[in-house]
């Protein structure tokens, strides 16, 4: 049904309902000879009478409650969650319910936890899928490492994690009766794993004994780390509205109850409750029959000191150690942000400290407390008597100058520190929203708004150039590429002022431009800047430092994107041989080996790039199993490998496999089975298998629709390729549409000037080429080349195959003058390519002989045959 | 318009979110609670308007908004319903009159939600407005007003939206 029979219809429908029923008939077969639309009238008349369709008369409330209603705990028994089944219930917490899980490939077994209340819309799924992977790199022996994590398919998230079988913190020091000392060692083990969170960027948020389990052999496990997250929203307000389900009141700062930003001053707090109910046996605060509005004023008075309500346990302990122990446990749990300790590192300071019988950070800084302090470490140094004394008070003096002094620069220090994680912070809750081109214009907002923070900043220069960096490596990631320039200048201007020359600070500025630069494309100058930052680096940093290696993956980037495959591969099996020394395969030597498969595929190294996709295939597998999207990479790449070896039907079988996995792991509506659906096409359409080709992309398409809407450069991208196809097999009819939305989409996503809008024109005009419409074939790559000079450096390769088209269809217009001159220019461009799009020039070539030869220019024909003959 | 089009999208998922957490949380405090999707939006909209993200959003415009929320919501929630059929995690219970009319609605919600599709294709307006008044409720005076166009129009459109609709899920 198009517009035209829509609009027919309702006027029949319309006017036959007024008549009386006995005269709609014949009113129907005057009026329409079209049978499927009479027909459509009556039925839709029929209906109409009829009033009782089945669902648009009910009350929609049955309908969805039938749908909504999930009493029954999902996750029954046999359902799979990517490579994992559930085995048994093991309990439900406040977020949601725990099952065991066992690995099918390894037979290992996992937590499984399926949150409550928790659904995400479809458009955050695939964004949730990502930070899952950014959770899951958080590798630390005392935080139980989540492995995989997704939706079912009404968008519940669901988590597996290691399974832990411990006790609750709290419960363990009951049973065992705990020392004093034991249960400090326990909560600084915690204390560690928070802080290696933080130092990720990433918050707990809902801490508390239950979430942390200690193991029979006495090592401690951090729960649910970053999965509270989740199911907030990224805007402070959308916290208030699902705040309160997420934490645990009781463990909750006072931020956390009103609503507002946390950050890892949150954590600190509830930190500071857990070593009060360590202490004490109990909460600072009862609040179990208090509803939220009370709370908040509960909690902003002081609780009662932790000496008061000691356990009877640690009776024992002298006086002036629960001064400490009160001092500590409640500058961690202020209620105001500010007072507490500014960092989990702070906290841990001061624990150490008290295990040491060294003075705290947090303690009033009291001649009275330092010199009480003093006594109790050197009791029997202490002497009476005069010399005694003067050498006593001259030790505290020099002791209190020397303790402010280093405290002082750890403030400092820590303040610094603070300020980047919760500046970093709160860029990546802005920043959720990087799903595409329309959301990052959000995030440089964001970036924006940082900035002027950070110009704030001009009393602590070293802190303002790491955030110049950051946010200047920031924008370069979205695309701000002048701005990003501008502040990554700033920074290295700074750090010059601020550091030695040749410091590794300064060398990491050098590294953060040049890996601009090559987002620039200016490859000389991001070559020469990762040279310098690499030459800084290996004076003065041992060779596998993590900034030295990760500037020579910078480097090697620049060596494949210029076409220079065997430096990067040099460069690349260093680096890897540097990470690889003696130690597992780490995250980053998988990625310098994903690296090094494909330069040795770009410079042609088939058997090479095999044998290292291999190994890769084998490694993802151990670490990932069988069904995960590393393991369709690899497939993929395999795949590729195959179709270069011209062993299509092979390379077919990979990519198959690939399309496999990504089909399981993302579902059916997801972009990535989309491209594994497009390589399965192209692999097919090396095996002349056009029909099947053009039906896999067609699939590829409508779930880009699905997905993406209509107007999206991915669905742009399939319908190119759908076009492409048509066009190899002569249906104009099926390519032309193809291409005009094609150029739709790019004019009104990328504006007039985009060069991609001058590709999709240029194809446009390939059809009415082959159809010999030179006229129309002339104006359309007449404007895609202006496109392209206007968009692209001169020497673009795009510039020369526009030249050459143009040339092409000049020539078939027999306008042989002009075409030899477009022909030319465009063949020029092409051979000062270092990796000449091969088969453009062989045209250009031919067309030049063809062009020269009817001008009557016998040389030059010449010249072009023999270069023909040559190169053939 | 790019800016736009992700404060959409972000309002989007917090109508979807809110919709889905309220439905389960109500029905789990009272299962004799009537769900139905007008009260959700409505609820839905007292709980957001005070996030800045709703906060200057018109209510008619949340509506709208949310009345697709609601559509997804239902849409979801009728194909986890068929693959939890499929599944067979739940084989034993073949004779379950529950499952059978919860079977029977995902049928429904699935084959409306085609049909919209494809009337969205020759006529986005009549489209927009089933799913306004169906899925979020919408008076006809608000429909009116959002399209800018007479409640007679409305209800004329309505009424042959309706009857296209019914028969095109009959001819599934």
């Amino acid at each position: 049904m198009d517009r035209d029979a829509w609009e027919r219809i309702q006027d029949l429908f319309h006017r036959a309902r007024e008549l009386p029923p006995e005269q709609r008939e014949s009113f129907l077969s005057g009026q329409c000879d079209d049978p499927a639309i009479a027909g459509r009238v009556r039925d839709m008349l029929a209906a109409d009478e009829a009033e009782a369709t089945p669902i648009l008369d009910a009350p929609l409330g049955a309908v969805a409650e039938r749908l909504l209603d999930d009493q029954a705990p999902p996750g029954a028994p046999d359902q799979r969650f990517g490579p994992y089944t559930v085995r048994r219930l093991l309990g439900e917490g406040g977020m949601g319910t725990v099952f065991l899980a066992v690995r099918d490939d390894l037979e290992s077994e996992a937590a499984l936890k399926i949150l409550r209340d928790a659904s995400l819309s479809p458009s955050r799924r695939e964004r949730f899928q990502s930070e899952q992977r950014a959770l899951a790199q958080l590798h630390h022996p005392s935080i139980a490492q989540l492995y995989d994590a997704g939706t079912l398919p009404d968008g519940t998230p669901w988590f597996v994690m290691e399974y832990v079988e411990g006790l609750p913190l709290t419960e363990y020091c009951r049973r065992r009766k705990t020392s004093l000392r034991g249960r400090l060692l326990l909560f600084r083990a915690v204390a560690d794993a928070v802080r290696h969170a933080h130092r990720h960027a990433i918050v707990h948020r809902d801490l508390k004994p239950s979430n942390v389990l200690v193991k029979d052999d006495g090592s401690v496990r951090l729960l649910d780390c970053g999965i509270a997250k989740q199911l907030e929203g990224d805007e402070p307000a959308d916290q208030t509205r699902t705040g309160l389900r997420l934490m645990t009141p009781a463990y909750a700062a006072p931020e956390q109850l009103r609503g507002e930003q946390v950050g890892t001053f949150t954590d600190v707090y509830a930190l500071g409750v857990i070593l009060y109910e360590l202490l004490t046996g109990q909460v600072p605060h009862d609040l179990s029959r208090l509803n939220p509005a009370e709370m908040i004023p509960a909690v902003s008075e002081p609780p009662a000191r932790p000496s008061q309500r000691a356990l009877r346990a640690l009776a024992g302990l002298a006086r002036g150690e629960w001064a400490d122990l009160d001092v500590l446990c409640l500058t961690a749990m202020h209620p105001d942000p500010a007072r507490r300790y500014q960092t989990v590192d702070a906290l841990i300071a001061d624990i150490d400290h008290f295990l040491d019988g060294a003075p705290l950070d947090a303690r009033p800084d009291t001649v009275s407390y330092r010199l009480a302090k003093f006594v109790r470490r050197h009791r029997s140094g202490v002497v009476a008597g005069t010399l005694a004394v003067l050498t006593f008070l001259a030790t505290v003096v020099f002791y209190t100058v020397r303790l402010r002094a280093a405290r002082d620069d750890a403030l400092a220090e820590s303040a610094r520190t603070q300020r980047v994680q919760q500046f970093m912070e709160k860029l990546l809750q802005g920043g959720e929203d990087d799903a595409g081109p329309a959301d990052s214009l959000r995030v440089t907002t964001l970036i924006d708004r940082g900035l002027l923070d950070v110009r704030s900043l001009d009393a602590e220069p070293e802190a303002q150039a790491d955030l110049l960096e950051t946010l200047g490596g920031l924008y370069t990631r979205f695309g701000k590429l002048d701005r990003a320039d501008s502040l990554l200048r700033a920074a290295l201007e700074r750090r010059e002022r601020l550091y030695p020359a040749g410091s590794p600070p300064i060398a990491r500025s050098l590294a953060a431009l040049g890996q601009l630069r090559t987002e620039q494309a200016s490859f000389d100058s991001a070559e020469a800047l990762l040279d310098s930052a690499l030459a800084l680096y290996h004076e003065r940093l041992p060779a596998d430092h993590p900034d030295a290696l990760a500037a020579a993956t910078s480097l090697a980037r620049v060596f494949e994107e210029t076409g220079h495959y065997d430096r990067a591969i040099a460069l690349l099996t260093e680096t890897a041989r540097a990470q690889g020394a003696g130690r597992d395969t780490t995250p980053e030597l998988l990625a310098t080996l994903y690296g090094l498969a494909n330069n040795h595929f770009y410079a042609g190294h088939y058997d090479t790039s095999d044998s290292l996709n291999r190994t890769l295939l084998a490694a993802y597998r151990r670490r990932f199993g069988e069904a995960h999207p590393n393991v369709a990479d690899a497939l993929t790449n395999l795949g590729a490998i195959q179709q270069e070896k011209g062993n299509y039907a092979e390379a077919e079988r990979y990519h198959r496999q690939s399309l496999e996995i990504v089909r399981r792991w993302y579902g059916e509506d997801n972009p990535r089975t989309a491209t594994g659906l497009t390589q399965v096409g192209r692999a097919l359409l090396y095996e002349d298998r056009y029909d099947e080709a053009l039906a896999l992309q067609r699939q590829a398409l409508a779930i880009l629709e699905r997905v993406y809407g209509s107007n999206h450069p991915r669905v742009a991208s399939a319908l190119n390729d759908i076009g492409g196809v048509a066009y190899m097999r002569d249906q104009y009819d099926v390519a032309e549409p193809a291409y005009r939305r094609v150029i739709e989409i790019y004019r009104s996503v990328y504006g007039e000037r985009h060069y991609q809008l001058g590709t999709a024109i240029s194809n446009l005009g390939g059809v009415y080429l082959d159809r010999r419409q030179y006229v129309e074939a002339e104006r359309l790559f007449r404007q895609a080349l202006a496109i392209f000079v206007e968009a692209l450096q001169p020497d673009n390769v795009n510039i020369g195959i526009g030249h050459i088209k143009l040339g092409r269809t000049l020539l078939r217009a027999r306008r042989f003058g002009e075409a030899a001159e477009e022909s030319r220019a465009g063949y020029e461009i092409l051979i000062k390519q270092s990796n000449p799009a091969a088969s453009f020039v062989r045209a250009a070539r031919r067309d030049l002989a063809a062009a020269y030869d009817s001008l009557g220019k016998k040389e030059l024909a010449d010249r072009f045959k023999r270069e023909l003959a040559d190169t053939t | 318009m790019a800016d736009d089009r992700a404060a959409l999208d972000h309002l989007f998922s917090l109508a979807y979110e809110e919709l889905r957490r309220l439905a389960s949380v109500v029905r789990r405090n009272d299962p004799s609670i009537t769900l139905s999707p007008t009260a959700l939006v409505h609820e839905a909209w007292i709980k957001l308007a005070d996030s800045p993200a709703v906060g200057h959003t018109s209510p008619l415009h949340f509506k709208r908004i949310a009345a697709r929320a609601m559509r997804q919501v239902l849409v979801d929630a009728a194909r986890h319903r068929k693959a939890e059929k499929r599944g067979g995690g739940r084989a034993l219970v073949t004779f379950d009159e529950a499952l059978d009319a919860r079977l029977e609605s995902a049928e429904q919600v699935l084959a409306l939600h085609d049909a919209l599709e494809a009337l969205a294709q020759v006529s986005p307006r009549q489209a927009e407005m089933v799913e306004g008044r169906f899925f979020g409720g919408l008076e006809v005076r608000e429909i009116a007003e959002m399209q800018a166009v007479s409640e007679a129009t409305v209800l004329r459109d309505w009424r042959a939206a309706k009857a296209w609709l019914s028969t095109e899920m009959g001819s599934r």
